[in-house]
């Protein structure tokens, strides 16, 4: 080479030494724009995706009936969740594990945008309650997607399955149409009461859901803990119901459909009620299975729909002690007027009928043998809007404010009432004040609303709000008993309400009923016969399909000497009161006067006899509060707290 | 190679290591090294750092072998080393193992080798040497044209593992010579016309599904959050949350938690800049640039033409190299798994670029002590 060349060389050569100079100050710029211009950025991001914010749900508190036993507990539960940092932006992964799952993709796609455009710190739970295998393919399906976690949190179990589930009810993740009734109330994926006492006492029970904060590596697991929140577990209540006559009524209705409800005459405490058919609350917990949808949800006869507190039975003859009432405190007549019962009457030109001629009687032996010409007597010389304005003074018009959600009120008919839901006819005709007189007509009334009159019947003009709530637990561990919401006085004559006792009082010694008088134990009560369909005559009454038969209902208080306790029964298309729900009464009486107190149920913890052995757990097992995931026993202090450094 | 290797021609002294390529080579490597430990950590790749230890000890002892080979006898064998590295790229094809979906390993006594890595060398040797009968300013079109005939033929093996990536870090070998001997504008144009109708040629009948994925993925990278993407967003965010100063040493949250996808190998930079941050990121860019720099010094001062031209070619791929890889952890050009040279995890791409400092080292010796 000679010196032009090399010089030439040197000089091309010192070219590519500026270029390879360049091309480091070329990267260095784009360093220098993610480590300087966007730093505090790329900061943030990395924190976010190391530092998480997890809640921790708070166990529910427990339900106890008023002695102690457990009704509702808690068990640890293992769900597959998506945490809210995590969920996935591509939806064809969410599709892709909704087919792993066998899940509809659709339903989860829409709950993972639900849940982004939400923003809360729940997580979003895709399968619940795992059991071994599921747990086994879920610990798989992390691996494919890996989004997914694994959270422990408290599940509830309903001891007893079917014993009470119109009065717990069930929970479930709170569902839209609550959320945007109340909005901010609710988080989205928040267990809520959906049902029953769960839902009426939500706030009481749910307690106060924790936070974990911690650091995390990419696959989501727990490194490090920053900051811990605990949860404060839910209040653990006591029912007023008392699970032996909550048991007893339960078998008394057997496969019959209906409603009971028993009231504690000292206070209006609920001692027990039930709603046939029921259903079983663990079923609602998760995932329904296709035989429960079709069994509870599907199913004609509405095992979900609380009879108790939203079926509108006619009264029958159970509405003739309100009409009773009526009369005497308006002074149409006195206990000892007499009327003549020959089998039918006509009024307004049109014939009523009577279920036997009983000849001439007077109101006790009116009442006693439920004779219906007594009672159109009445209903010719009342006003329908007086009988509304008695029914509302003792309390039928209003809702009994039973600590149960969505109970319905009764419909006491008046003119006001027939103006506006009248269907043809907005003018109220006094023949059909004759029907009401009966119960019959447009009457209906709640089983709970007619035990409530029934209870203010035995504690002489009282009238109480029937109520679940009874006591709470304390730190302790012990009961503190709530306050009873206070009865109202009516000032309901003394000889009024003597009258009116003696009528009940010979009902069951000598009237319709006394085939289900219980030695030792001085009941009170009154049948309901109501019609389901037009009645010809007692042949063609006998061909008629089950459910045309006519409602049977018995209400009445006992003992006579002290009321303690009242009680109204109703059993669907059972026929004559007397036969069907009378016996149910009367089974109520016999365990809470009798067999309760020779046989008292072995105190809590203990095992319950029958179908209560499974519904107790003894109390290690049934530990309420879950434990940590992770031990996070090492905090590295480096990394700041989110958002600290900006 | 080591057979040609004969007492006669090593020179004894140690006079013959430059300096500048020594401290280079120990400094980075030990940067490097560290890096690994702090990515390995905690991890199955946690003793990942001694093998790498273990390799930089040999490729140091080959550096120190090849400093003291004249680099002419080297060169004059170049041919049977040529048709050796073609004959080890054909073997591969063979009996080579498979490692994330490329054919190119073999196992030669419990140790996994890359025979394309070190063949990328030999031809850059052989080209050298049979370009290295003329000068610069003498290089035609046909002499060119022959060299790149002797580049295809390894690439055209490599592409069949198949490996991208180390397929085109052999473009860089002549992608210099027609800029050293100078060249008109029409024929740039020319080329740029003619590698978009490469391009659009390769891109419709060549590659393969995931390698359109990757490109397009690195226009947009939001396209593929969770996979490809993911690992560039992830790294992102590592090289800024290192800021101007660094987390600190095996301190970087996305590197010790695992954000960081392949931590060890590809996105080994992100790991020092997320730990030591710009300023980290300045020094190994200057010490990146003072090697290219030395490298086409030494180019300057060669004896021969053919030890420019090997010195030229090495720099060529040394810058390739590093603009590749850390371009591509930066975000700002395609995920393609390039290693980055000293800090890299692998054994053959070690021992490879060791061995070219050792050559460079010698075409310097030969230089000075003329």
């Amino acid at each position: 080479m000679d010196l032009r060349q090399r010089n030439l060389l040197r000089e091309r050569l010192a070219t590519f030494q500026a270029a390879a100079w360049l091309m480091v100050l070329g990267l260095g710029l784009v360093y220098a724009w993610l480590q300087v211009v966007r730093r505090s950025e790329l900061q943030k991001l990395a924190l976010s995706q190391a530092v998480k914010v997890r809640t921790t749900p708070a166990p529910r508190g427990i339900i106890f009936d008023r002695n102690g036993h457990r009704l509702v507990d808690n068990r640890r539960a293992l769900h597959l969740v998506i945490q809210q940092e995590d969920l996935p932006k591509d939806l064809s992964l969410v599709e892709a594990l909704a087919q792993a799952l066998e899940q509809d993709p659709e339903q989860m796609k829409r709950r993972v945008q639900l849940a982004r455009v939400a923003g809360t710190k729940k997580s979003l739970i895709v399968q619940d309650n795992l059991d071994d295998a599921s747990l086994a393919r879920a610990e798989n399906l992390r691996a494919r997607f890996p989004f997914l976690s694994i959270e422990v949190a408290p599940r509830r179990v309903y001891q007893g399955d079917e014993l009470a589930a119109h009065v717990l009810g069930y929970v479930g993740e709170v569902n839209p149409q609550l959320m945007a009734k109340e909005p901010g109330r609710y988080q989205l994926g928040e267990i809520v009461g959906r049902s029953g006492f769960e839902a009426a006492r939500n706030d009481l029970l749910k307690g106060q859901d924790g936070q974990r904060k911690s650091l995390v590596d990419h696959l989501g697991r727990e490194v490090a803990l920053y900051g811990l929140e605990n949860s404060t577990p839910g209040q653990s209540l006591y029912l007023t119901l008392d699970a032996g006559l909550q048991k007893t009524m339960q078998d008394a209705y057997g496969e019959e459909r209906g409603a009971g409800v028993v009231i504690d005459l000292r206070d209006g405490g609920i001692l027990a009620l039930y709603s046939s058919p029921s259903f079983d609350p663990n079923a609602f917990l998760g995932h329904m299975s296709q035989n429960d949808v079709d069994q509870y949800v599907r199913n004609p006869t509405q095992p979900m729909v609380d009879r108790a507190t939203q079926g509108l039975y006619p009264p029958g003859s159970t509405y003739k002690l309100l009409i009773a009432l009526c009369a005497l405190e308006k002074g149409i007549i006195t206990p000892e007027t007499t009327f003549t019962c020959h089998g039918k009457k006509a009024y307004y030109g049109r014939e009523f009928r009577c279920d036997a001629v009983h000849g001439t009687l007077n109101l006790i032996q009116a009442i006693a043998r439920s004779c219906d010409i007594y009672f159109y007597e009445l209903g010719v010389r009342l006003d329908v809007d007086e009988i509304h304005a008695t029914a509302a003074k003792y309390g039928l018009t209003e809702l009994t404010q039973v600590d149960l959600p969505n109970e319905l009120p009764s419909r006491i008919p008046s003119r006001e009432w027939k103006a506006k839901h009248g269907r043809k006819e907005k003018k109220w005709y006094a023949g059909e004040t004759i029907s009401v007189a009966i119960g019959q007509g447009q009457n209906g009334l709640t089983p709970i609303a007619l035990a409530r009159f029934y209870a203010m019947l035995g504690a002489k003009g009282k009238v109480l709000t029937p109520h679940l709530l009874y006591g709470q637990r304390d730190q302790t561990g012990q009961m503190v008993i709530l306050p009873p919401p206070k009865p109202r006085e009516t000032g309901l004559d003394s000889k009024i309400w003597s009258a009116l006792d003696e009528g009940l009082y010979e009902v069951v010694r000598s009237g319709t009923a006394h085939n289900s008088a219980l030695p030792g134990v001085t009941m009170c009560g009154k049948t309901g016969t109501s019609q389901v369909t037009t009645f010809v005559d007692k042949a063609h009454y006998r061909t008629l399909a089950k459910q045309f038969r006519d409602n049977a209902l018995f209400a009445g208080y006992a003992p006579r000497e002290n009321p303690q306790i009242a009680w109204a029964v109703v059993v669907e298309n059972a026929g004559f009161g007397a036969d069907a729900a009378a016996p149910i009464a009367r089974k109520l009486c016999q365990y809470w006067f009798l067999d309760r107190l020779k046989k008292p149920l072995p105190p809590p913890g203990g095992k319950l006899p029958d179908a209560f052995d499974e519904a107790q757990s003894d109390e290690a097992e049934s530990s309420v509060l879950p434990e940590p995931i992770t031990p996070a026993d090492k905090v590295l202090p480096k990394y700041p707290e989110a958002g600290a450094q900006r | 190679m080591s057979s040609s290797l004969t007492p006669s021609v090593v020179n004894k002294s140690t006079r013959n290591l430059d300096p500048i390529l020594l401290f280079l080579a120990l400094v980075l490597t030990t940067l490097g090294t560290l890096t690994l430990y702090s990515a390995g950590k905690g991890t199955t790749h946690q003793s990942l750092w001694i093998r790498q230890s273990v390799w930089n000890g040999l490729g140091l002892l080959a550096m120190l072998l090849f400093s003291r080979f004249d680099y002419r006898r080297l060169a004059q064998s170049s041919l049977p080393i040529y048709v050796a590295g073609l004959l080890s790229l054909l073997v591969v094809l063979f009996i080579g193992h498979t490692v994330a979906g490329s054919k190119s390993w073999l196992s030669i006594a419990g140790v996994s080798l890359q025979p394309s890595e070190f063949v990328k060398w030999l031809v850059l040797l052989f080209v050298a040497h049979r370009l290295g009968t003329k000068s610069p300013e003498a290089l035609n079109v046909w002499d060119l044209a022959g060299a790149a005939g002797l580049l295809f033929f390894p690439m055209f093996l490599v592409l069949k593992q198949p490996d991208l990536g180390v397929a085109m870090t052999y473009t860089p070998i002549l992608l210099l010579f027609p800029l050293l001997r100078g060249i008109r504008w029409r024929w740039v144009v020319a080329g740029v016309l003619g590698f978009a109708l490469l391009s659009t040629v390769v891109w419709n009948y060549k590659l393969k599904v995931y390698q359109k994925e990757r490109i397009l993925t690195f226009i947009d990278p939001s396209r593929d959050l969770q996979g490809k993407g993911y690992q560039v967003n992830q790294s992102r965010i590592a090289i800024g949350a290192g800021g101007l100063w660094g987390k600190g040493y095996m301190s970087g949250s996305q590197t010790q938690l695992n954000f960081l996808p392949v931590k060890t190998t590809d996105f080994v930079f992100s790991v020092w800049a997320e730990e030591r941050g710009f300023v980290g990121i300045l020094m190994a860019l200057a010490l990146f640039g003072v090697l290219l720099h030395r490298i086409l010094a030494i180019a300057g001062e060669a004896t021969t033409a053919a030890g420019t031209y090997f010195c030229v070619g090495a720099a060529g791929i040394f810058g390739f190299h590093i603009l590749i890889n850390i371009g591509m952890v930066s975000g700002a050009l395609p995920t393609t798994g390039i290693p980055l040279p000293f800090f890299t995890y692998g054994g053959s791409s070690t021992l490879a670029f060791f061995l070219a400092l050792g050559i460079i080292m010698n075409i310097h010796h030969q230089a000075k002590s003329r």
